[in-house]
């Protein structure tokens, strides 16, 4: 069968479909990116100060958090005075 | 299933893209000889194109891997291939092996492919990245790394949606999800096997907390916390964010300890160990690192100098044996251990512990073969037939063994190895030419 290039993985989907726990995953990464985007809206916030304000735990936080910094969504701010804790950014 | 398999003809086969693989590969190549080298995984370089830096050099590990690497894959005696396996490996006569290679879709046209990585910014995907051992996320179209060889993309269907955003954005076009395994079956006269080692996973102890206590992480985890691409900005705990100030090392994790059934020395984790202090106290100048252990074995050249050089900058060597490792609410651990010096069970607070684990044999070693069945030793690496005369020599003639295939051992002893095995090789195929 020929495929159209630029459109393989249409055809791939409809050849053997997407596993609903992957679906369900991209819905639980896009729901905490926005949160987290959300809450750093309008003020720089550390691990801790967003795991409070999100009700998750730090780890998951740091996790998270990172990964957008790697994406380019976040970006890294000042270290506080005891030079332990980064506050995080949108990058605008 | 009926697969079609396309027969190819390569003088020697190399199995492991790692330091020892590629090694061997090269000499092999340089010598005339046409090299099939197969790797499992998405990039060369095994775990070595991974590492910060080496010991007891302190060179950049990246800087002496990559140009390797480069040479291996750009050497027109050498074709790669990457995510295959090979199986069934038959030897018909001498100078004369068969054997079927799995070579899966990478759904990238690697030959097209820019490393622009807009595929990977418009994936919506997000996953841990096993090439940053958890600490982070990537995305489902990725490059593994950003000194992956081959550097280009890769979709983990695994986790892909088949969204098409990827492909959307692909300005050569190079993303193809029509591609489908391919199977091979090939026609070598030498086989050299450089499958390398495992790490022991630490999840088998459980009293030491990993995966439980969050800021409990491994030697490899920490080797990226503190390499260039790194996953943080800096060295951070992953449990909260906190840059740590109170490190501790936990030597021997999962070696030399016969109740997790590996009694054997792994050879590195003494020395990598010191190595990361050193440069921990290089990027966090008022941290404390301490490293907790039951032998230093610095048995290599250069080696004794530099644990007394770690001792110099400040690390502190504690000779004691770790019970157990209890988490306190603020993320800090209180280690229990047995000061051997002194023969009383003491307590230690550390805000970070990082579980210097062992080495294990690959468990992939003994079911490479057909009919004839390749010797392995009591730890499943593989035999060396002749240890004292001819190191690189397995049961099988014209079969040999490179780098940590064959024992726990450091980077030079495997390239090393991979020098022995590589010669054996060659004299195997000058001494069994057909006439």
């Amino acid at each position: 069968m020929e495929v159209e290039v630029g459109k393989t993985a249409k055809y791939l989907r409809e050849k053997q479909g997407v596993p609903e726990h992957i679906k369900e995953e991209l819905k639980e990464f896009n729901r905490i990116k926005r949160e987290i985007t959300n809450a750093l809206q309008n003020e720089e916030l550390t691990i801790a100060q967003l795991s409070e304000k999100l009700q998750m735990s730090t780890y998951d936080v740091t996790y998270y958090l990172m990964s957008l910094v790697k994406y380019g969504i976040v970006a890294t701010g000042e270290i506080d005075d005891m030079d332990e804790y980064y506050s995080y950014k949108l990058v605008k | 299933m009926n697969e079609e398999r396309k027969v190819i003809k390569y003088d020697a086969l190399v199995i492991g893209g790692g330091i020892a693989g590629g090694e061997a590969a090269l000499n092999l190549a340089n010598t005339g000889y046409k090299v099939l080298l197969v790797e499992k995984d998405r990039s060369l370089g095994g775990k070595m194109i991974l590492l910060s830096k080496v010991f007891p050099t302190l060179d950049c590990s990246a800087c002496i891997t990559t140009p390797k690497v480069s040479e291996i894959a750009r050497h027109q005696n050498i074709t790669i291939f990457t995510e295959s396996e090979v199986s069934d490996i038959v030897k018909k006569s001498e100078n004369n092996f068969t054997a079927q290679i799995t070579k899966k879709p990478r759904y990238v046209r690697v030959e097209d492919c820019t490393a622009c990585q807009l595929c990977e910014k418009a994936c919506p995907v997000s996953v841990r990245d096993e090439y940053q051992f958890g600490l982070i996320g990537r995305k489902a179209a990725f490059i593994p790394f950003s000194i992956a060889n081959p550097k280009a993309a890769a979709i983990d269907i695994e986790n892909c949606t088949l969204c098409g955003a990827c492909e959307k954005v692909c300005p050569t076009h190079c993303i193809d999800f029509t591609m489908e395994t391919e199977y091979y079956e090939l026609h070598t006269k030498t086989v050299i096997l450089a499958t390398g080692f495992n790490l022991f996973d630490p999840l088998e102890i459980p009293r030491y907390g990993y995966g439980q206590y969050k800021n409990v992480i491994t030697s490899m985890q920490m080797e990226r916390e503190i390499a260039p691409t790194r996953p943080f900005n800096t060295i951070l705990r992953p449990g909260d964010g906190k840059v740590p100030d109170k490190i501790a090392y936990v030597l021997c994790t999962g070696s030399r300890d016969a109740t997790v059934g590996n009694p054997i020395c792994s050879q590195i984790c003494c020395m990598y160990s010191i190595k990361q202090a050193q440069l921990l106290m290089g990027a966090l100048p008022m941290a404390d690192v301490t490293i907790y252990y039951i032998n230093i074995r610095s048995f290599g050249k250069g080696f004794e100098e530099f644990y007394q050089q770690a001792k110099g900058m400040g690390v502190n060597f504690v000779k004691g044996k770790i019970g157990k490792i209890n988490e306190k609410e603020d993320g800090n651990l209180i280690l229990t251990y047995e000061d051997i010096n002194e023969g009383v069970v003491k307590e230690a607070e550390h805000d970070m512990v990082v579980l210097s684990v062992g080495a294990k044999s690959n468990p992939t070693n003994g079911k490479m073969f057909g009919q004839e069945k390749l010797k392995l030793d009591p730890f499943n690496f593989i035999a060396q037939d002749d240890l004292q005369g001819n190191p690189s020599k397995t049961n099988i003639n014209g079969v040999f063994v490179a780098g940590t295939a064959s024992a726990p051992m450091d980077i030079p002893d495997s390239i090393l190895s991979a020098g022995s095995a590589s010669s054996e090789a060659i004299s195997y195929l000058i001494q069994h030419q057909e006439a």
